[in-house]
């Protein structure tokens, strides 16, 4: 069918293959893009955020960290470290991710490596309890 | 000749032996089967990030990255990858010995290690080298994360200018019944040319550099989370050889137990015999 694309997220430990999608949106890191059919061959880095697909009337979201997209004529490969479908998500999980970093943020007398990790540890559950929020 | 009890005896233990050997066996199997699909699974990513890093680094400027960009190699570093539990043939013993003439060739008073396995980490500590950094007790619950731990903590300390150049040494996995040791330079980058083939006229948005940043630290974690479950599949399928070594022997020497038990029986019993007929004819007589 025209206007489609192909599309597959692949981490690390598992290929989502979505089949053909009629528009991508993914985290840049430079702020949100859309993919439709027919895009500039590219690639283009991400961020940790949310990627939105939509199918037809379905629309479907992944919580992702960092990665990178490559978009060719023959579809789109997000290539990210973690991606979970939004059903998927563990909120308790993100939860508790989410405090722990929040309370090691709140002890000053940490050192510059190990705030640098937590603030990367709030950031991705942060990410998860928001794209698990909406809906 | 042998008493019969304690043949009886040997035999027991040497079957429950073989129950244990067998069922370690099973187990290692299964466990070489689930890295092995995780191995399979990694492959596309793995593949990706190597063929685009591949396609960009001609074009970028190495001396600007600090991953990249090679430096006079005063300090040595070494990862290293053992098991954590023995009984699993000579996987271990080798890469040991092999590791240990590698640091001992670089110099080891300027080598610094890190061990991930704990056999590692109790042979290298109790010899006097500099072991920096160890990981043990993990291989059970292995998963993608603790490569990722286990690669940033290692480019931290190599940014951080504690080492300047980053082996690995570890299994690889060729077969279920053979394991290849490896030497593989981790930090700072470097490519085989084996890569896949890229589409030479994209757009890089924000630009070349910064995808490569991105991707350089992805490149680091997918390789180490290579190493691992290479390193583990070797591991169980060494188990799993070794293993069904041993329940072979144990089935062998309770062939030959038996063997040694009938004969005993015989013996008594003809001994046994010739006591009643010769006290039969003493008595006629």
């Amino acid at each position: 069918m025209a206007g489609q694309f192909h599309l597959e997220i692949i981490t690390p430990t598992k290929v989502y293959d979505e089949g053909e999608v009629d528009y991508l949106r993914a985290p840049g890191v430079d702020g949100a893009f859309g993919v439709l059919a027919g895009h500039t061959e590219s690639i283009m880095a991400l961020a940790i955020g949310e990627i939105k697909v939509v199918k037809g009337s379905v629309e479907k979201t992944y919580a992702s960290t960092k990665g990178f997209a490559e978009i060719t004529h023959n579809g789109v490969q997000l290539l990210v470290e973690s991606a979970e479908p939004h059903d998927d998500i563990d909120l308790t999980r993100a939860q508790e991710a989410f405090n722990r970093a929040k309370e090691h943020l709140n002890r000053k007398q940490d050192e510059m490596e190990d705030e640098l990790r937590a603030l990367r540890a709030q950031e991705r559950s942060l990410n998860r309890l928001k794209v698990a929020a909406k809906k | 000749m042998a008493n019969l009890k304690d043949i009886r005896k040997r035999i027991g233990t040497i079957e429950s032996i073989k129950q244990v050997t067998r069922a370690m066996k099973l187990v290692a199997a299964a466990k070489l089967r689930r890295a092995q699909s995780n191995m399979e699974q990694a492959r596309p990513y793995a593949g990706r990030i190597h063929g685009v890093l591949n396609h960009l680094l001609p074009d970028i400027d190495r001396t600007t990255h600090d991953l990249l960009s090679m430096r006079p190699a005063k300090q040595k570093a070494f990862i290293i990858l053992t098991s954590d539990r023995g009984l699993c043939g000579s996987f271990n013993s080798n890469i040991l010995r092999q590791a240990e003439s590698i640091i001992d060739t670089a110099g080891k008073e300027n080598s610094k290690l890190i061990c991930i396995g704990r056999k590692g980490y109790e042979y290298f500590g109790k010899r006097g080298y500099d072991v920096v950094e160890h990981y043990t007790d993990f291989w059970n619950e292995l998963n993608f994360s603790h490569a990722t731990k286990m690669a940033r903590a290692i480019t931290d300390r190599y940014l951080s200018g504690e080492f300047d150049d980053v082996r690995v040494i570890f299994n690889e996995f060729k077969n279920v019944a053979q394991q290849e040791i490896v030497e593989y330079h981790y930090l700072p980058l470097v490519l085989e040319d084996d890569a896949e083939e890229v589409n030479t006229d994209y757009l890089f948005e924000p630009s070349k550099d910064e995808v490569v940043k991105s991707l350089v630290p992805r490149h680091l974690n997918i390789q180490m989370w290579r190493f691992l479950l290479e390193s583990y599949a070797s591991e169980q399928a060494a188990r799993m050889t070794s293993m069904e070594a041993a329940t072979n022997n144990a089935g062998d020497l309770i062939d030959r137990l038996r063997l040694e038990y009938n004969k005993a029986r015989q013996a008594a019993i003809t001994t046994e015999i010739l006591e009643v007929v010769s006290g039969a004819e003493a008595l006629v007589e």
